[in-house]
């Protein structure tokens, strides 16, 4: 967002009076309207009561000073805010090995690494926390073993260690993957220079390498706390409620009380997510190394010793494990006949498989559609906004990115009621409403996922030089074919990192889902997960059904960067 | 431009005082390296001696940084050692070397401003704040930035940068200064000054510096000796003026400076050889000559001699197809034989021209003519 | 623009495809209940239906109520179908449901004090089931736990970290579990039992099946559930038991026909199907195990199926007054809200200190702490509001957001949390001065 200001200090003289041409103007307001009609105007349309005197409606503003005097609140506020930091904290040490080791060593199954470390990106809603609770809960696979080996029991999914835990595990790609393309991006001399005047080991970690990273670290830290802070699933699936998302949730869904808090509670969660990426490009600005080095050549990879190696997989293996626990539970989860207060479940079937095949096919091709033009509609949306933003003088097109990302901060259940409200109303030719049409599932989970894709997006432009550009101008292509054959064609890593994050990520979204699906014929996996989660006999079925979208996702995710590694060799070849 | 065009502050108390360096002498023996299949460095033996400036000169791709990196620890031998100051330091980490390396790219670290980049090296040495001070600040006085200490480097011009990046190293009091291109970055006339001031650096350091390029001309004007490389070897190792006048080989004699190549072939033996060239025109050899098999006749432009009608001497005979006038001489293009040689004549003023198009000779001082393979 | 076109190919593609689903003879119905309830009777409705198609949408009740209020300009769904009465109430209330006269017979109106269906015909109840205690066997054997009985016996020290609930502002039926032990203890005795009980609580979770589920996956080993999470539960093969206390709660399940629903005959005709004899029988399947509210229908039920209308279990039932309950059941909600589920760790922190002082108390007696410990108790127990304040307009009205209210909503929830937090802090200073003199 910052650099917003970097990308309009140098722009080609225009022959235009206008701000941009005609067909940059009409992108931007095509834009612009998108964003009005399907984030702006339905969260407004929700949360406009946090302003309003429950009963007469009059406008007011006593509701948030109850936030401020209420303990409850205030106690939910630094539950959050501390839950949020705590995981940055923990999701950054499991991150920290994983890129260090990959991006900065020799390491043979780097890429494994990687893209295993995507993996907890994509976790089904619901049979998360239960194979968490399985493996790491008071009377989990863990615990127990403690308890009959050395009599102790550790609180791993206490209270709010859990939410941080779970969450940690959840959200700590989000880091990984900033921070190892930093880390790779940074001149070798860099490195080597310090090594020169005698630094090594940690302090050359701490003093060059890490602050060189810095602009990806705090990049991906920023998201996970933002993430987090609007997180309202985990929290509630470990039963703990005096947090600002799991008490808006609790107060916008209650039955039949008219609880403005709710809504309160949901404006100040924009807020402070707004204020988290604004601080967050603040402390950026300026200082974007990775891209104004010259030379290159990325870290120098150096070979690991002997004991060396064994520690840094044993470090890798050890942390794998742990990111990946909620899978292997899942897993486990999908195979088992019985897993009751014991470490292991009594026995095994494929009974579960067998009972969502028939059905699943149908939530397998609604996911798919769904997520996938999801994912669309955002690097489409992600590419445009952030040409707008770095490449044209358009007054106000920083404000599109402002409103694209704070659809980070609406929680998905604002949203799919705002998506009611608003919708229902609009009748279609013959007479259904919008709201019920599965697109509306599609262009909410496009508006809840378009940051990640923004964001990819943005980061693949900045670092495009603009003479490229200028050079395709000069030679006489117009401003849109240039996009077209220039910009897009680089941009392709950056894009298609954005499409699969929203991919992925939406294709196990559940909470605007759950107010929109109005069929089970429209419904998609996550969906026919929790239908499944919320009976004793179901648990394995929506394991298994869990273990399908993990599959699934990961199966495009792996497709897609086999096809962005092919299209980059050809590059590199060419 | 106007900062980095300030001549190096030259204080009344020399800053440099405040730095202990001493001379050492590096001496580098039987180096090989490979990568995979591909032998970078072959049996590298030089004796570079305390105190020396030395360059590393060669076309890209010859090795020269590959054997510089791996002094400074960045690359592994396969086999051989390198010691300096008698010490063997083969086996040591970088970060253990004491051996200060500036970068091509300078590597100036972009999150600290110009002293914290300057004081880094003395902060892992874990030593004493007010000597850090002390000699951060020296170090910026000698290299005349003490004004710009705060700045971040990206709010540098290219020279200061490179200053910097000097000062960062010698603070460390390096036992050797390694140079990897230090000049490259910066506009011709730039180049002029700064090696200049690096020369003058060095000497006032009295550090022993070793100096990469692929510039014969920053090699000759700075350095006390260089070596030659090319295709992993070195090729010949002497002063500037030794390499000039008696390269050791034809890739020396074409690298440093110009020289004019005629092929042909030995004929005859003791005191009646002469070269027959391809063009056809016979010279005889001058008698005690050393003439290696497959030897060409190599001779510089400047000790040649165009003279339009016969010669008195043998000579080559052609026809002028260029000239350009360089100043202080004149630079003459010869079609003989279907090769071009280059002869250059002073210029005085006054004096007539050769024409293009005249039939001239082309003297050759047979006794200055070098007979390299 | 091309993005555009596509966009509007997608929708025009996306109303084509809704126009296609507009088949001749569908039903649909929002429901909170499971696969395992929807699929058996889905299948027997359509057999006995043909021609009829029913679409079930699964949402919690919350968002069920939510969904139907929200959609209400336009309802694309016939039916709503849950268990809590209270989520009914409210949606009669908002007038988003139908009356009907359903045409089954055989149906008494009431099961042991609770009226079956809606007085005024919005909607029926086709089920019920009992409340009750279920726990994990290996979980009790494994930290060598009693068999509980009755409800008291969750308040004794044994069980201390061992108990789960459902938020009752969350769980319809955990909800009518507090209101039947309110109104048969009485407000303040009730109160009292209920905190006793619930200083023993482990967790409160979020949804209803939240607590089975903990149980289940042996994570707590005791929770407060309705019947079928527990034969259901058994019926996978969990390792879990279940029990009836000699006083246990009836929560009939309901359904209802909402107001300008797209398919009101097809809806009427899923009403008559469930109450019919052979919807009824359906519920006797092990997987649903529901208490069909036709007593015919027991003539068929296995041996030792629970019969609501003959077992002695459930006529003790107290004297249930709906009434009563709907008008004050926000307050109920928030009062157990503010007192005992943000108030845990505190109301948790005082409850084990006594149980450690009772149990030297046990060892050797000291009246004078077993009067501080009493002292504690009252303290404890002491609520905010009367039971008359609770249902007071002014009260009422900072939830509904009435005209007459006396405060705002949140303002009353600072003051009860306040409330109870300043007790609780007394009553831990009491029992620390008991253990003194225990020891």
């Amino acid at each position: 967002m910052s650099l917003a200001l970097s990308g309009a200090a140098r722009t080609p003289a225009r022959r235009w009076r206008l701000p941009g041409t005609p067909g940059q103007i009409a992108l931007a307001l095509g834009i612009g309207a998108f964003l009005v009609a399907f984030l702006i105007v339905p969260v407004g349309s929700v949360i406009y009561v946090a302003f309003t005197e429950k009963g007469s409606g009059t406008f007011t503003l006593v509701n948030f000073a109850d936030f401020f005097r209420t303990d409850l609140f205030l106690r939910s506020f630094w539950n959050s805010f501390y839950v949020s930091a705590a995981t940055v904290v923990l999701a950054s040490v499991f991150a920290l090995p994983l890129a260090y080791i990959t991006t900065r060593f020799d390491f043979r199954g780097a890429v494994i690494v990687q893209t295993l470390g995507f993996l907890p990106l994509i976790m089904p809603p619901f049979v998360g926390a239960v194979s968490m609770q399985l493996l790491f809960g008071r009377n989990g696979t863990v615990n127990l073993l403690m308890m009959d080996w050395f009599g102790i029991r550790i609180p791993f999914m206490e209270g709010l260690n859990g939410v941080i835990f779970v969450q940690a595990i959840h959200y700590f790609p989000f880091i990984l993957i900033n921070l190892s393309a930093a880390l790779r991006n940074i001149d070798r001399a860099m490195e080597e220079a310090a090594q020169n005047l005698g630094s090594s080991g940690i302090r050359l970690f701490r003093r060059i390498v890490l602050p060189l990273a810095m602009p990806g670290y705090i990049a991906g830290a920023s998201l996970v706390f933002v993430k987090v802070f609007d997180d309202l699933a985990t929290p509630l699936l470990l039963n703990v409620k005096d947090m600002l998302a799991p008490q808006a949730y609790l107060r916008v869904t209650s039955i039949g009380i008219a609880d403005p808090m709710g809504y309160v509670i949901a404006v100040v969660l924009i807020v402070v997510s707004v204020a988290a990426m604004w601080i967050s490009a603040l402390a950026l600005k300026g200082r974007d190394y990775a891209t104004t080095q010259r030379g290159g050549g990325g870290l120098a990879r150096r070979k690991m010793r002997g004991w060396e190696s064994a520690l840094a997989y044993g470090v890798v293996g050890l942390i794998l494990l742990l990111v990946l626990a909620p899978h292997i539970g899942l897993l486990l989860l999908s195979f088992a006949t019985i897993w009751s207060y014991s470490p292991l479940p009594d026995g095994f079937t494929l009974a579960h498989y067998g009972r969502v095949f028939g059905e699943s096919s149908l939530y397998i091709k609604n996911t798919l559609i769904y997520a996938t033009l999801a994912g669309g509609i955002d690097v489409v949306l992600g590419v445009a906004i952030a040409y707008l933003v770095l490449r044209t003088k358009l007054v106000g097109r920083q404000w599109l990115d402002w409103a694209a990302m704070a659809a980070l901060a609406v929680p998905g259940v604002v949203l799919g009621i705002g998506y009611l409200r608003t919708f229902f109303g609009v009748h279609l030719p013959d007479g259904t409403p919008l709201a019920t049409l599965w697109i509306v599932i599609v262009l909410a989970l496009a508006i809840r996922r378009l940051p990640y894709a923004l964001r990819a997006c943005y980061a693949a432009l900045q670092q495009i030089s603009e003479s490229l550009e200028e050079a395709a101008e000069n030679l006489g292509a117009t401003k849109a074919r240039t996009v077209r054959r220039i910009v897009v064609p680089l941009m392709t890593g950056g894009i298609l990192a954005g499409f699969v994050t929203s991919f992925a990520t939406a294709a196990v979204e559940l909470s605007a889902t759950l107010m929109l699906v109005q069929s089970n014929a429209d419904a998609p996996l996550a969906y026919g997960l929790y239908v499944f989660m919320q009976s004793a006999a179901g648990r394995g079925p929506g394991a298994a059904l869990g273990v399908i979208a993990v599959l699934l996702v990961a199966a495009c995710t792996l497709l897609s960067q086999y096809i962005l590694d092919r299209n980059q060799k050809n590059r590199g070849a060419s | 431009m106007t900062a980095t065009a300030q001549k190096m502050a030259r204080p009344t108390a020399a800053p440099e005082a405040a730095l202990h360096t001493e001379a050492l002498d590096v001496r580098i023996e039987g180096i090989n390296l490979s990568y995979g299949s591909n032998h970078v460095l072959k049996d590298i033996d030089l004796d570079i001696h305390a105190g020396e400036f030395f360059a590393f000169l060669g076309p890209s791709g010859c090795g020269k940084t590959t054997l510089l990196r791996l002094i400074a620890g960045f690359n592994t031998a396969d086999t051989g050692t390198v010691s300096v100051g008698g010490r063997d330091i083969g086996r040591l980490p970088p970060w253990k070397r004491d051996v200060g390396l500036v970068f091509q790219s300078y590597a100036l670290w972009p999150h600290m401003n110009v002293a914290q980049n300057v004081a880094f090296g003395l902060e892992e040495r874990g030593v004493a704040r007010a000597e850090i001070r002390r000699r951060v600040g020296a170090a910026l006085e000698i290299v005349g930035l003490s004004h710009l200490a705060d700045r971040r480097p990206s709010q540098l011009s290219g020279g200061q940068q490179q200053r910097v990046a000097l000062a960062r190293t010698v603070v460390i009091e390096p036992k050797v200064l390694l140079l990897d291109e230090p000049l490259s970055n910066l506009d011709a006339k730039m180049r002029v000054q700064v090696r200049r001031e690096l020369r003058d650096l060095q000497q006032r350091l009295g550090l022993t510096t070793i100096f990469v390029t692929h510039d014969q001309e920053e090699a000759n004007t700075v350095c006390d000796r260089i070596a030659v490389m090319s295709d992993g070897i070195v090729q010949q190792v002497g002063t500037p003026m030794e390499l000039y006048e008696r390269p050791a080989n034809l890739f020396v004699a074409n690298f440093l400076g110009t020289a004019n190549v005629v092929e042909g072939v030995v004929c005859g033996s003791g005191t009646a050889r002469v070269f027959e060239t391809t063009g056809g025109w016979r010279l005889p050899v001058a008698s005690g000559a050393e003439v290696p098999a497959g030897a060409r006749l190599v001779f510089r432009p400047q000790v040649a001699r165009i003279v339009e009608g016969q010669a008195g001497v043998p000579a080559l005979m052609g026809e002028v197809v260029r000239r350009e006038f360089l100043g202080s001489l004149v630079r003459y293009g010869v079609a003989s034989g279907g090769q071009e040689i280059t002869v250059d004549e002073p210029f005085r003023p006054g004096q007539g021209q050769h024409e293009i198009g005249a039939r001239v000779a082309v003297e050759v001082p047979m006794s200055a003519v070098l007979w390299l393979a | 623009m091309i993005r555009s076109a596509a966009f509007a190919a997608t929708l025009a593609l996306a109303s084509f495809a809704a126009t296609g689903a507009f088949a001749q003879g569908k039903v649909t119905v929002v429901t909170s209940f499971s696969k395992d309830v929807t699929d058996p009777i889905k299948g027997a409705f359509e057999k006995a239906n043909p021609g009829i198609t029913l679409d079930v949408q699964n949402r919690n009740t919350n968002a069920g109520v939510k969904y139907l209020d929200e959609t209400k300009s336009n309802p694309q769904v016939d039916l709503f179908w849950a268990s809590a009465p209270d989520a009914f109430e409210v949606l009669k209330g908002k007038g988003l449901l139908q009356k009907y006269t359903p045409k089954a017979e055989g149906i008494p109106a009431k099961i042991g004090a609770y009226p079956i269906n809606d007085p005024e015909g919005y909607y029926f109840g086709f089920a019920a089931s009992g409340y009750g205690i279920m726990w994990n066997t290996r979980y009790q054997q494994a930290n060598d736990l009693p068999e509980p009985k009755e409800w008291g016996d969750l308040a004794t020290a044994p069980y201390y970290d061992h108990v789960a609930i459902a938020s009752p502002a969350r769980s319809g039926t955990t909800h009518l579990t507090v209101e039947t032990i309110l109104q048969g203890e009485g407000w303040d005795k009730g109160w009292a039992t209920i905190k006793s009980v619930a200083g023993n609580f482990q967790t409160i979770t979020e949804r209803s099946f939240g607590v089975p589920e903990a149980v289940n996956s042996g994570q707590v080993g005791y929770g407060i559930v309705i019947d079928f999470f527990a034969f259901s539960a058994q019926g996978s093969g969990f390792p879990v038991k279940f029990v009836y206390p000699t006083v246990t709660t009836v929560v009939p399940a309901n359904v209802a026909i909402v107001a300008n629903a797209p398919n009101t005959k097809n809806a009427q005709a899923f009403v008559d199907f469930l109450l019919s004899p052979a919807g009824q029988e359906v519920l006797l399947e092990p997987a649903i195990r529901r208490l069909p509210v036709n007593p015919a229908v027991y003539a068929k039920a296995p041996e030792g199926y629970p019969n609501p209308f003959k077992d002695p279990r459930f006529a003790a039932m107290t004297l249930f007054d709906v009434d009563k309950s709907g008008a004050r059941t926000d307050v109920v909600d928030t009062l157990f809200d503010q007192l005992i589920s943000f108030q845990l760790d505190n109301l948790k922190g005082v409850t084990k200190a006594i149980h450690e002082v009772e149990g030297k108390l046990a060892k050797k007696d000291n009246p004078q702490a077993r009067a501080l410990l009493s002292e504690a108790r009252g303290l404890i127990a002491a609520m905010p509001v009367s039971e008359a304040e609770a249902s007071s307009e002014a009260i009422r009205g900072a939830f509904t957001g009435s005209k007459e209210k006396g405060a705002r909503q949140a303002e009353l929830e600072q003051k009860w949390a306040g409330f109870a937090k300043e007790h609780y802090a007394k009553a831990k200073a009491k029992v620390d001065e008991a253990a003194k003199l225990a020891n």
